[in-house]
């Protein structure tokens, strides 16, 4: 049987959250952990230090699904399907991060282990001036 | 004419290609993977509205635009996909009821063929095991680039049974997996109406360029 929804359901922000200014040393740390030497990722004194590009998947809602998920899937076991990510403006220090949650999408496939539902949950991720920082896209698989 | 009649691009979910990186890696293993073209087929999806004449041009290999759909009897790849296809079905839906995919594609002036039909649960051959089979069905893909051991082999013994003609499709969702299995014609094939008229009439056959493992010597 397939999956019935509203669509209207799917864009709808069901989260929000707002860090605290991001450091200097929250952007070298990430960047010298993943073994960065360029100055602009790991020198504190750079006058260009931005984070590393990778540093945006730090950022994630409070909560994970919404009220809305349709009831069938809410009881059901889930798999991590993937990520797809986006990168916008670079982070800076003194940057305040947003992360707005919404459900982007649900879609059913078929392969060879028989019919599965996906659905991705989008983190929208703004700075403290509404420039996107970058979207991810996160992906659930839902066995049948 | 050799072409890749099975891959897809960034569009398709499952996929991170760009078309333009499957063109690069032709032109740099053209002694290997011989193609003059490519066809998308992108899943439960068709964009009329994408273009490939520049990167045609820039590259010199044919681009042209398809679709894979799921349907009750496994997953099928539509060719000539035209507005009236689209509006008789909606390609997002997984259930497409087989028998009248392969009916009004061909009345519309499409040809749909099943792709990977020895694989479990969306492959024909599983299908036909316990439903009756399917009228219209000219060709279907005889070698799959995604195939596990034994699948193909499968296939091999329904198009025997039924006179199906073969195509081949490399199934490629990754760059590197582009042109190991196609399809040969030959006819020139410039349009995607070429194609139908080669695929509605079967002539057609699948190639395969991928390394084929040599038994090992026996000892002396």
């Amino acid at each position: 049987m397939p999956l019935e929804f509203d669509r209207a359901i799917l864009g709808q922000e069901f989260d929000r959250v707002e860090g605290d200014p991001v450091t200097v040393d929250e952007l070298v740390a990430f960047a010298r952990a993943l073994g960065e030497t360029e100055p602009c990722y790991v020198d504190p004194a750079h006058p260009e230090l931005v984070a590393h590009p990778t540093f945006v998947v730090r950022y994630r809602g409070r909560k994970f699904l919404p009220d809305t998920l349709p009831d069938p899937l809410k009881t059901r076991m889930s798999f991590d399907a993937g990520k797809d990510i986006e990168f916008g403006v670079p982070i800076r220090a003194g940057d305040r991060i947003s992360v707005t949650s919404s459900l982007h999408d649900i879609y059913e496939k078929t392969g060879r282990s028989g019919s599965m539902t996906f659905v991705v949950v989008r983190f929208t991720i703004r700075n403290q001036d509404g420039a996107l920082v970058g979207t991810i896209d996160n992906r659930m698989l839902y066995k049948r | 004419m050799i072409l890749d009649l099975h891959l897809h691009s960034d569009r398709s979910d499952d996929s991170r290609a760009p078309v333009e990186s499957y063109l690069k890696l032709l032109q740099r293993k053209r002694d290997e993977r011989p193609l003059d073209g490519i066809v998308l087929t992108e899943h439960r999806q068709f964009d009329p509205s994408r273009d490939f004449r520049d990167l045609e041009d820039r590259y010199g290999i044919r681009v042209l635009n398809a679709a894979e759909v799921e349907t009750d009897y496994g997953h099928m790849l539509v060719f000539g996909v035209n507005a009236d296809i689209l509006a008789r079905f909606d390609f997002a839906d997984v259930r497409l009821p087989a028998q009248e995919v392969v009916d009004a594609v061909w009345r519309l002036g499409g040809v749909a063929v099943p792709c990977h039909p020895g694989r479990t649960n969306v492959g024909l051959c599983a299908h036909y095991e316990t439903k009756p089979p399917l009228a219209g069905v000219v060709a279907v893909e005889a070698l799959n680039g995604g195939s596990r051991k034994g699948e193909d082999e499968r296939v091999a013994a329904m198009m025997a049974a039924h006179g199906y003609a073969g195509v081949g499709g490399s199934d490629a969702h990754l760059v590197s997996f582009i042109g190991t299995v196609a399809t040969a014609f030959d006819a020139d094939i410039r349009d995607m109406d070429d194609l139908v008229r080669e695929l509605r009439a079967g002539r057609c056959r699948p190639v395969d360029f991928r390394p084929q493992r040599t038994p090992a010597a026996s000892p002396a």
